[in-house]
This record gives structure tokens, sequence and C-alpha cells, in this order.
């Protein structure tokens, strides 16, 4: 049943993506992002002692050292028991790939879960709930390599409580600094 | 030499009738009936343990060994207990129990334990311990032991000890704690998170899940030593790793493929058979006593239910038809019973039943929260699980026979995924 549902959400991740190929070929510019990749200073060796170079600042965010969060990504949402990703939470994602492609920055996504359930299913449901979302943003082009994956459960919830409110903020993909 | 055992106790034990399922759209609701029956117990005198001595320590180890011992006969569940100082000051006894401690010339503590037929006073048992500073409660449960060993003729639970895991979000490291609540000890501090402790059969090694290589591995460590080494970090989850009854192989959960499978492993990380094959998840693999069969966790049918197939991957079928979801199954070392979680919306329970489906019972009642990863004691009797009961997650102990509980740790930090010793 489940594989069923899940090829059927292949099918139109795929269609989304080849969609999106033809949108982007179509359209004159490509999409606008604000940050810019930092700049790589290649070695210099001197022989003669020189003047100390000034320390240079890297135009763009430093994404090495940055959470995601900080560079516009955003953590994606799931139902109760639930791994597939909703039409909200694929545009989310259409966006981070394009921020994670003009970064070129290696993240690591963590899939998590609320209190209820097991510790090991729930261990095993975030992994599937990571891995749905690196398959997707693989679809849209992201090098499969620039995204780890791993799952906490519900070992690390980001809301303490045990309300519905608290659970839906704990049933996520969250995007982290390696 | 076995002595005819006359204490017959009548206490609550819980006759269920096999559950009363009605269909209903779907949804099957069970009927639990409790009913009172006699439970045999023997009855046991816990006379003096006199110090021979007026030193301090000969009269502390004295009175900390009758204490430790005669907790022991209670929490295996199958004694009543008396004599002076107790509640029960004269019951119908079958044995009475006596000890000496004394101070020999080299300063060291040396304790003699009797067991003796009671009313007639005829010795049966005799043991000398020189126990260490440190070592008067490991001399208790080992007598204690010698006593259920004389007297019931099964094999005592006083020495062994429940490893789990303790800590708050990716900070929780693998304790262990004896199995009277005593001797909490802390066996990892690697700051990351460590979960799902299973003891080999010899009490050697415990296997767990850690992230402290950066990501999940399969560990041991060492029980004698502390020592940890990483035994298998595959790409994915390396999870919930279950000893074989011989301990030369292991069950575990993982993710290489793409999704949880369940895979034979050596001891030392060489998979030996991929033992399913499906784009569902696979979890929670359990030996069966036998070490012929296995029950795991799959969600090929839409919600986590419990299957059982043999050590080859053959004859799958599936075992759990109630609840929409059901995990973290483990057989009683006797074969005889079922444990597992089972989720009615927020409250995990604790189910106990025939490996067949006969005489389910949930054991916990609405009372408890989130009752999790259930493990059996060697006696098939006892099993530890965890429970946020209380607020933050604790281990609590349940006794089958008699339908008990206990708490076996206390404090604020949660405690997770016990594995009982065997």
């Amino acid at each position: 049943m489940k594989n069923g549902s899940s090829s059927r959400l292949w099918l139109v991740v795929l269609s989304l993506a080849l969609a999106l190929a033809v949108l982007s070929g179509c359209s004159k510019k490509p999409p606008v992002v604000t940050e810019t990749a930092p700049v790589e200073q290649a070695p210099v060796e001197r022989i003669a002692p020189a003047p100390k170079p000034e320390p240079v600042q890297p135009k763009g965010p430093d994404y090495e050292n940055l959470e995601p969060s900080k560079y516009g990504i955003e953590d994606v949402f799931f139902g109760y028991d639930k791994y597939e990703l909703d039409d909200a939470q694929m545009a989310i994602l259409n966006k981070n790939a394009r921020i994670l492609k003009d970064a070129g920055v290696t993240v690591v996504v963590s899939g998590h879960c609320d209190e209820r359930g097991t510790i090991e299913y729930n261990l095993a449901l975030g992994e599937k709930r990571a891995k749905v979302v690196t398959g997707y943003l693989a679809s849209l082009g992201v090098p499969a390599g620039k995204v780890k994956v791993t799952s906490y459960g519900e070992s690390r919830p980001f809301n303490a409580g045990h309300t519905e409110a608290d659970w839906a903020q704990n049933r996520r993909a969250h995007f982290e600094r390696p | 030499m076995r002595r005819c055992t006359r204490g017959f106790l009548l206490a609550a034990l819980l006759a269920f009738l096999p559950a009363l399922a009605a269909a209903q759209g779907g949804r099957t609701e069970v009927a639990i009936e409790h009913t009172a029956t006699a439970v045999l117990k023997t009855d046991v005198r816990v006379g003096d343990f006199r110090a021979l001595s007026e030193d301090q320590a000969v009269q502390e180890a004295a009175a900390r060994l009758r204490e430790v011992f005669a907790n022991d006969l209670l929490l295996s569940g199958l004694f009543r207990v008396g004599g002076p100082g107790f509640a029960d000051k004269e019951l119908p006894f079958n044995w009475t129990v006596e000890a000496t401690a004394e101070k020999t010339g080299d300063g060291a503590i040396v304790v003699n334990l009797n067991l003796l037929s009671w009313p007639d006073r005829q010795l049966v048992l005799t043991k000398r311990y020189k126990p260490g500073p440190d070592q008067i409660r490991t001399t208790a449960h080992h007598f204690a032991n010698e006593v259920v060993r004389t007297t019931v003729g099964t094999e005592g639970i006083a020495l062994t000890r429940v490893a789990f895991s303790r800590g708050r979000g990716d900070r929780r490291d693998i304790y262990v704690v004896d199995y009277d609540g005593e001797g909490l000890l802390r066996l990892t501090a690697n700051r990351t998170l460590n979960l799902c402790p299973d003891w080999s059969p010899d009490g050697t090694r415990i296997a767990f899940t850690s992230y402290r290589g950066g990501q999940q591995g399969l560990y041991f460590l060492e029980t004698a030593t502390g020592q940890v080494s990483q035994v298998l970090s595959m790409a994915g989850l390396n999870l919930g790793a279950d000893w074989s009854p011989d301990g030369k192989e292991l069950l575990i959960s993982l993710s290489r493929s793409g999704d949880p499978e369940i895979y034979r492993i050596t001891p030392e990380g060489a998979i030996i058979k991929r033992l399913t094959v499906s784009p569902a998840i696979e979890i929670s693999p359990n030996w069966a006593p036998n070490g012929r069969e296995l029950v795991f966790t799959s969600d090929s049918s839409g919600t986590p239910q419990l299957y059982m197939i043999d050590r080859e991957g053959a004859g799958k079928r599936r075992v759990t038809f109630e609840g929409k979801y059901n995990d973290s199954a483990t057989l009683s070392p006797s074969g005889e019973w079922l444990a597992y979680a089972t989720r009615e919306d927020v409250l995990t329970q604790i189910v106990v039943m025939r490996p067949g489906g006969e005489e389910r019972r949930i054991v916990t009642d609405t009372s408890w929260r989130n009752c999790e990863d259930p493990s059996w004691a060697p006696d098939g009797r006892h099993l530890v699980f965890a429970s946020d009961k209380s607020g933050a997650s604790k281990l609590y102990v349940y006794d089958v026979v008699e339908n008990g509980f206990r708490q076996l740790t206390f404090g604020n930090d949660p405690d997770i995924t016990p594995g009982w010793s065997h």
C-alpha cells in the first residue's frame, strides 16, 4: 500500500521536476538569490616579508559556519505518522533547493517525530521523512552528496509540550549544519 | 534435595478471560476480566543474622546482608517472608535462613549463611563468603539465588541488572542499575545519543546504538572494563541489536539499502544474511529463545504490526491483528509469553499475550503514559519497561504472575529503552 502511494508520489515529484526544468528554461532570468558564495583565497607564498594583509571578508554569508535557517533554508513538516510531502512543503523545498544549489554548501537533514509511538519506530519514521526530503531535493538537482541524512526520532523535540500544536512542530525534517 | 512447599497464599492473580473482541467497523474492543485465584508461595523465615563482634563494620555488614537478602526473596515473587522484625512473625514456614558475620585475623569480614528446614532445623545448605567492602550486596544476592535454586528449583534473578539510556535530547548515555534499583552506574559519557542496550547472553558485553561516530552505529561495551568499540556503522539506521541466545550472532535493523530491513550479523560486524525485503519499515527484531525464529515489526500492511519469520527469513506470518500500532516485541526466555507496546492514540501501553495471540491483555491501564520497550528478566516472570507516568520517563518492573508493578529508577532525567541482563 505504502509502496503504491510512494511510487505515485515519485511520479508527482518527477513531473514537477520536469515542469520546473521547462519553466526555468523559458524564463529569461535565473532565480534571484540575494546571497553570493564566499570567495576563496588561494594561498600566496612570499619570500620577502610583506605587510600583513587585511583579513578578507567573504562577500556572501559564511555558509559553512551558519545554521541553514540563517540563510533562508526552512524546515518542512509532516502529518501524524506520515512521511509524504504535501504541496506546501514541496514549495518550501523548491526554494531550499535553489539556495542550496547556489551556495554549494553541505547540510544535514534530520528527521523528527512527535512523542507518540515508540522510540525505534520513530527513529525509522524520522529517517523516512529525512530521505523523502533529500530524494525530492535530488530530483531538483541538489547533488546527493551535499545533503546528509540522520534521524533523531522523538528524542530531540523542538517543542516540549504535549498538545497537537506542539506535536505538529515536532514532526519535521530539520536542516542543520554538518 | 527438593522440599515440598506447603505455603498457599491467596493473592491476586489475574486470570484474564480471552479477549472478548467484538469487531465494530474495523475497530475491536477488548474486555478484561480480573478474578482472584491462589498463588503458591514458599514461606521463609529470615532469622537472626548475628554479628560475632562488636566491630561496627561487622554489625553493619550483618544488618545490610539481612536487609538485602530478605528484599531479594520478596522481589522474586516466589516467597512470603517473615520472622523477627517482619510484619509476619509467624507463618507456616518451610525454611529458615540464619547467618553469622565475623572479622578474621587479617581484618576481612567473613559471613556464614545457612538454610535450614523449619521447624525441624535440619541444615540443608551452608555457604561461607569473604566479601570485600563493596560486596555485601552481591553476597546477599548470591545466597538468595542459592535459596531459590534449593527451595524452588529455578534460577533466581538477584544478580541480574538492567541497562538503559538516560538523558535528554541528543545527550543520552548508557547506564546500568541492579535489578533491585540499587547500584546505579553510568557506562558512557560521549555527549551524543546512546540507546537500546542489549546484554550478551554471558553478560560480558552490552550492544547499543550510538551517534558517537557522528552517525548512527552499533557499538559494544565490555562490562568488565567499560571499553567501547564500534562494530558497525553503515549509512542510515544501525538500530535495535538483539543478541542470539547462543551469543554467536545478532539481529539488527539496517537501512543501508534505503529503508530499514532486518539482518543477521556476526559480533565482528559482518553481515550473515538479510532476512527481509520490502519497501516498508522493518525494525525491532527479537530472537525467539530457541534461536530458530524471530519476531519483528513491519509497517508493510500500512501500520506497524508484529510478524514472525524463521532465521533464514522464510515462513513469514503476522502475529498481531488488534491495534493500529504494535512494536517492540520481546519473547520471554521460556517462549511462553510475548510482550510488546501498543499505541492507542497518545497512550502507548504494554501488552502481554501468548505468542499465538491467545490471552492478550493490556497490562498497563490508562493511568500509564507512553509505556515502551518491554524487556524480560531471565525468570520469564518479570519485565521492565519505560513509562512517563510520573512526568519524566522512568523504568518500571511488572510481575506477570501477580500483576504488580514497582518503580525501578528515579530522578528527573528520562530513562528509556531498558534491557534486562540474562
